[in-house]
């Protein structure tokens, strides 16, 4: 039993970010961790920025991870992980979807989209910490529908060095969690992100 | 990871789930039998009670979509006077809606338990203002309870019912976008018989006027019994279940709900042991024999709350008379603004304690503040396919940007941000239209009015919703038709209380319970005698254009109703009926890179391509609609192909 820790989940409202942490929230009940899942609801979430928290462990009792606390960032999309790097602890690790969604202040002009390269350069320079994209969403597409993106990120995140929650158990909620005819799919968009992360470690 | 619906309702005593603090608190509802239910939407208290109307006919308990919250408290009083426990819940900002009244109803008293849940949002993650409920209850003396963790929203939920009951007193429990929006493992309790049993309750009320009727001759009986009550309550409160003191040592910290989180884990944090801690659950009235018993033999204490000293002022008040000669820190170290969180518990209590923090907070800020700065912002936007987007762009067209534009309280508040900007003031909820009228009466006077060399009028376009027309905007126009105003209302009707999650209203008619009435926009406005009411879908942006072109060209309050439902629901019904939704796409030899489209309508799902220098849509984010081929002057976008 581990006395705490903490993702970080972030990406842009309606990407199924909320779903990611009530999935991995239920996984750690069911291993007897006590339990914090931290979420924004409303305004908010309108393709806005969207961070979300899970917890567990002996030492946790609020919601949010305190910044430098995150074990790991898993991020829906690159900029995003970048936006909330300052929870990252030393040394932590970013998972991150390789699809960027530009804000409407790109698309006019007035605003800038940082390139791959230099996402990737602060990550590992600024912060200290380990840096892994791939494309999640082209694998989600290969399980059968896009909409299993957030699973193949949950995949990759069990691939986590010391991460605490087994993958199994992360299956069994799953088939218990969605409706019957998609558990197959998700349950394949979960095997594909485990294994493409364990390939890019 | 069952359906809200189910765990909520789940008949397992002692089983261990997980939940949100709000649908917590829908089961500590049931648990207390709750029998009455009335509410009008707000974020951060939309889940408690969308989920009490999921549930409400399989737990035999009434609810209703009240239209604001002023009538939903009073739905619910009057249900507690009938000897019914019954709850109303509401944003921070809906009290004071409710206020009057609320204020005036205290001291009349309940019968059947009487909870006001209401949701603060310290940092405003969606919300006006910032301000603190537990300051609103002490001010009408109304205890309140805070919880810290998703177990105790649902405990007290319980408890508030019980302690209503017992002094014949409502009660707030107050929460936090946190404490409602986290979720944690939950213990569950016991269901009573009628919840099972699904069996509605009716009550009975017994003529009181020296009670119910607050003429002054009545009311002036009330406050000396409200103050002796609020004592009572205090008293209780030194043995709640929610207060306790732990831990030994010179050192106090006094915290009080989620604060109580935060100082635990600031405290593991620091490695500091020897800390004696009064963890409250009841801010107001705070127990001040509890208090007493903490005190004895500190040296110094640290009051950590969120938000306002509420806590702070009633202890040092105490402290003072009772001549304690020890410091108490509080707002002097602790933030009065913003949402608490670990990090600040760890600056004060280090601050506190002359200690090093265990990260150096104030580089890490620097060196991401470095980084944040060079990130594109990614504020919230309104939809794909949202037709409040084709409203405004209507009326920026039609109006060639030369109108104020009030609007008010819902999704289409987003209106303000680029490239739309489409939005001049907002105040509160139903506030366009006073605001409109008021601009209207500055700086055109009424049209009864006579005016020597009067300048050409100013164009005043407000916009409101469907649900908020229905809340508070209904009065408000009522004074702007009666005093001759010179407005355009138009009132952006996506038939869905949406920004809260998709709650009938009474243009939808429906209600938890089946159908109720219907009450159409065009009817009420027509029967108030406004000058001008047409309908149209902004989904036909150019016939949109020309109504409100139309509306121009007279005086009066011109009232346009722009009716399409909401994007979010309307894909979302779709999508789980498996009907399929048409992609456009963009012809890269039609389209001439101007960026009309994007710099003047700004569809999420519209985006630039570097390489190409042109126009794309992202297919995952397109929901459809066609209206980039309406805003093309080069007809550039066309349908792709069905949608997987």
């Amino acid at each position: 039993m581990v006395k705490e820790y903490n993702i970080v989940i972030t990406g842009v409202g309606g990407q199924g970010i909320l779903t990611a942490a009530n999935l991995l929230g239920w996984t750690a009940l069911r291993e007897g961790y006590k339990v914090r899942v931290g979420e924004v609801h409303g305004m908010s979430q309108r393709f806005g920025s969207v961070i979300s928290y899970v917890r567990f462990g002996e030492n946790v009792y609020g919601a949010m991870v305190p910044e430098g606390k995150a074990d790991v960032i898993l991020s829906f999309e690159p900029v995003e992980a970048l936006r909330y790097i300052n929870y990252l602890k030393k040394g932590g690790l970013v998972f991150t979807n390789s699809r960027p969604i530009w804000p409407v202040q790109v698309s006019m002009g007035l605003a800038k989209y940082p390139s791959h390269e230099e996402i990737k350069r602060i990550v590992e320079e600024d912060f200290e910490a380990k840096y892994i994209s791939f494309d999640a969403e082209n694998l989600a597409k290969e399980a059968g529908n896009v909409i299993s993106t957030n699973v193949v990120l949950i995949g990759a995140l069990t691939q986590t060095p010391d991460f605490p929650l087994s993958p199994e158990t992360i299956r069994e909620v799953i088939k218990v969690s969605v409706s019957p005819k998609v558990i197959e799919l998700n349950l394949k968009a979960f095997e594909l992100g485990l294994k493409k992360a364990n390939s890019l470690l | 990871m069952a359906k809200v619906t189910d765990l909520v309702l789940l008949n397992k005593p002692n089983e261990k789930i997980l939940l949100l603090g709000n649908h917590a608190i829908a089961r500590g509802a049931l648990e207390a039998g709750i029998a009455v239910f009335a509410a009008y939407p707000g974020t951060p208290s939309s889940e408690l009670t969308d989920t009490i109307a999921a549930i409400a006919k399989d737990a035999g308990v009434y609810m209703e979509y009240s239209t604001n919250e002023k009538v939903a408290f009073e739905t619910a009083l009057s249900a507690s006077w009938s000897g019914l426990r019954s709850m109303t819940a509401m944003k921070h900002v809906g009290l004071n809606v409710a206020a009057d009244s609320f204020m005036s109803a205290v001291g009349m008293g309940v019968e059947g338990g009487f909870v006001i849940m209401v949701a603060d949002d310290p940092s405003m993650w969606s919300s006006q203002n910032e301000q603190d409920t537990r300051v609103f209850a002490k001010f009408a003396n109304v205890p309140v309870l805070e919880p810290m963790s998703v177990q105790e929203a649902k405990d007290m939920t319980k408890y508030a019912f019980e302690i209503s009951e017992k002094y014949k007193h409502m009660v707030i429990l107050r929460t936090t976008t946190r404490s409602s929006h986290m979720r944690g493992d939950v213990t569950l309790g016991e269901l009573p018989e009628e919840i099972i049993n699904k069996k509605r309750r009716l009550g009975s009320f017994e003529k009181n006027p020296k009670r119910f009727v607050d003429i002054p001759a009545h009311s002036r009986n009330f406050h000396p019994k409200i103050l002796e009550n609020i004592e009572k309550i205090r008293t209780e409160f030194n043995n709640s279940p929610f207060n306790w003191i732990e831990g030994e040592g010179k050192i106090g910290i006094i915290t009080s709900g989620l604060s109580y989180a935060y100082v635990k884990e600031a405290l593991s944090w620091l490695n500091v042991e020897n800390v004696k801690i009064l963890k409250l659950g009841t801010p107001f009235p705070v127990p001040l024999g509890l208090v007493e018993k903490f005190m004895k033999g500190l040296e110094k204490v640290l009051i950590v709350e969120e938000l306002e000293p509420v806590v702070e002022e009633q202890i040092k008040f105490w402290a003072y008379d009772k001549q304690l000669n020890i410091p108490i820190y509080g707002k002097n170290i602790v933030p009065r603004i913003f949402e608490m969180d670990t990090k600040r518990a760890v600056i004060a209590i280090s601050k506190f304690l002359n200690l090093e923090t265990p990260l150096n907070f104030e580089k890490l800020e620097e060196s991401y503040n470095n980084i944040n700065s060079s990130l594109p912002p990614r504020p919230p936007s309104l939809c794909p396919a949202c037709p409040h987007r084709n409203t405004f762009f209507a009326i920026n067209k039609a109006t060639k940007k030369n109108a104020i534009l009030p609007s008010d309280i819902g999704c289409y508040t987003l209106g303000v941000l680029p490239p739309l900007n489409a939005v001049d003031t907002t105040v509160a909820m139903g506030g366009s239209i006073g605001i409109a009228h008021g601009l209207s009466i500055a700086l055109n006077g009424a049209l009864n009015e006579e005016i020597e060399n009067k300048k050409d009028t100013q164009l005043i376009v407000a916009t409101i919703g469907d649900s908020t027309f229905y809340h508070t905007g209904l009065p408000a126009i009522a004074n702007a038709i009666y005093n001759r105003s010179n407005v355009i209302i138009v009132v952006v009707d996506n038939e869905i209380t949406a920004m809260t999650g998709d709650q009938p209203n009474p243009g939808t008619g429906d209600t938890p319970h089946g159908s109720g009435k219907r009450i159409p926009i065009e009817n009420i406005v027509e029967a108030m005698g406004a000058d001008f009411v047409e309908v149209v879908n902004p989904y036909n942006i150019k016939k949109t254009t020309e109504v409100v072109k139309k509306a121009m060209e007279i005086d009066g309050v011109r009232v346009i109703i722009s009716r399409q439902v909401c994007a979010l629901h309307r894909v979302g019904q779709m999508k789980r009926k498996g009907i399929k939704l048409p992609v456009f796409t963009v012809n890269t030899d039609k389209c001439t890179g101007c960026r009309i489209c994007i710099n003047t309508f700004g569809c999420p799902a519209i985006s630039w391509d570097n390489e190409t220098k042109k126009a794309k849509i992202v297919p995952t984010m397109c929901w459809g609609c066609g209206s980039c081929i309406q805003v093309c002057p080069y007809g550039a976008f066309e349908v792709a192909k069905e949608a997987e």
